[in-house]
């Protein structure tokens, strides 16, 4: 299998920041892998997320992502790299100015796709994640479930081969964690997404293998 | 109501700068055609002893136009009315030539001075004269019209720009979270400040739209009923159709710098 993140003795801090967050870790993570990022509050898992999608420089050695060394990645390629990226976030991050529907496919409107494309690729989320009655609807109308389950929809609208996703179930209900968990492990299964969620806690139900990573003082270890 | 608000904060500045781009133009015609109508009314009266030609009196100053004689006969009948044959014919035996010199342009009175003395200079001629002060009376009053102008046209835009600018920090506050969010997923800045950039040039078009309108107004209306002879007889130098293009292009100038900072403002910038 290719790597699809690759890590070797990171090192990631915040410029103005004297304090270094993730110190020295190397890891690597495969295509097609489903991997758990747990850790205590400011432990540093956002910040990893981060530096996946090129918001944070790596302060000293390498990360690949996709294939792009994050830490000479020229800005278009960084654009680049993301149009093939889903991201989920914890404060789900929509458009409020714009619809439901609008929000799915912003991937698709950012790439060119067609109008039409766009239309029955919306119509196909919005049915997975059981919002199909809300299209037409302004983000600030649904509840906080119905936002992320929106968020979800979008960061899967592209079929990106990498999905991250930073506390996606921390303020939802059961049941609209249960769907956010669902559509993540579909990804992975179906259609050979590598997905990194970073969480605080694991869904006790969860129906594929997984690997979990924990961010601890500075380190990254995998739990066996 | 918001909306009709957020677009009138940007389409009133922008409206001053144009007025006052559009003030420059007009006046820059009115002043060049003012120039023009002095120039052709104006003559200098050179008095000589001797034929005077164009070539000849060029070659003393390039800024002279032409050379026009006048009647000498004419001149001798006035001061000689009432007198005999032979008295006329006595004077215009010793009566010197007169001519009327034109200039290439409109001259400062310095340059008309210029002038008189390189006339004089000449062997032969007896007098020169500039009638100056009269001839350069009218256009002093027009310049100082004009540079008055110029300084309320620079404050006008001082206020515009600082207007514009509380609007660019408006567009900033409302479009950042989108321009951010469409960035994360990869949008290039042309796409992200699409939007933003499509608000501001139908702003552009009314407010060009709205100064056109203005001055056609009073090209049309407002110079029939001036009290100003200059204005009446001169209105096509109130407003041409290349000023549209010129307010136009100027509006998408203006729309598209500030565009391009409020983007440059909202894009992201890597940690690390």
């Amino acid at each position: 299998m290719a790597s699809i993140i690759a890590a070797n003795n990171l090192t990631l801090a915040y410029e103005k920041g004297k304090n270094i967050i993730i110190n020295d870790v190397t890891f690597t993570i495969e295509q097609g892998e489903f991997v758990f990022v747990t850790g205590p509050s400011g432990s540093g898992k956002s910040t990893l997320l981060k530096s996946l999608y090129g918001q944070i420089k790596p302060r000293e050695g390498t990360l690949s992502v996709g294939g792009f060394d994050m830490s000479k990645i020229k800005k278009k390629q960084l654009l680049q790299l993301r149009r093939n990226i889903g991201i989920v976030f914890q404060d789900y991050k929509l458009i409020n100015e714009w619809t439901v529907e609008k929000n799915v496919v912003l991937p698709l409107i950012i790439t060119g796709y067609s109008l039409d494309v766009q239309k029955v690729q919306a119509e196909k989320l919005l049915s997975h994640v059981k919002l199909s009655d809300q299209a037409n609807k302004y983000p600030l109308e649904l509840s906080g479930g119905e936002q992320q389950r929106v968020g979800v929809a979008r960061a899967l609208s592209k079929n990106p081969f990498l999905i991250l996703a930073d506390e996606p179930t921390g303020n939802l209900d059961e049941f609209s964690s249960g769907v956010v968990w669902d559509l993540l492990e579909n990804a992975c299964d179906q259609l050979n997404a590598t997905v990194v969620v970073v969480t605080h806690k694991i869904p006790t139900i969860f129906n594929i293998p997984y690997r979990h990573f924990i961010i601890e003082n500075g380190g990254v270890h995998e739990v066996h | 109501m918001k909306s009709i608000k957020d677009h009138l904060m940007f389409i009133l500045p922008l409206m001053a700068m144009l007025i006052g781009i559009e003030f420059i133009l007009v006046f820059n015609r009115i002043t060049s055609s003012y120039e023009n109508k002095l120039k052709n009314e104006y003559a200098i009266l050179v008095v000589s002893q001797k034929n005077l030609t164009t070539p000849y009196l060029r070659s003393i100053d390039d800024k002279i136009d032409s050379v026009e004689a006048m009647n000498r006969a004419d001149i001798a009948k006035e001061v000689t009315s009432g007198m005999q044959d032979a008295a006329l014919a006595a004077i215009m035996k010793d009566l010197p030539f007169f001519y009327r010199v034109h200039l290439t342009s409109y001259m400062s009175l310095k340059e008309l001075k210029k002038i008189r003395s390189e006339l004089k200079a000449v062997n032969g001629i007896l007098n020169v004269e500039i009638f100056g002060e009269n001839y350069h009376s009218k256009h002093t009053i027009f310049r100082l019209v004009k540079m008055l102008l110029n300084i309320f046209i620079v404050m006008l835009f001082i206020v515009s720009i600082m207007l514009v600018i509380k609007q660019m920090q408006v567009w900033q506050l409302a479009h950042k979270d989108r321009m951010k969010i469409m960035e994360i997923f990869g949008a290039p800045m042309m796409l992200r400040s699409g939007i933003l950039f499509k608000v501001a040039i139908i702003d552009a078009i009314i407010a060009t739209i709205l100064n056109m309108l203005i001055f056609l107004f009073i090209k049309s209306k407002w110079s029939q009923n001036s009290d100003i002879d200059f204005v009446k007889h001169n209105q096509d130098l109130l407003f041409n159709i290349s000023d549209f293009f010129i307010l136009f292009l100027t509006a998408i100038v203006i729309v598209a710098i500030s565009v391009f900072i409020v983007a440059m403002n909202t894009r992201e910038v890597p940690e690390g």
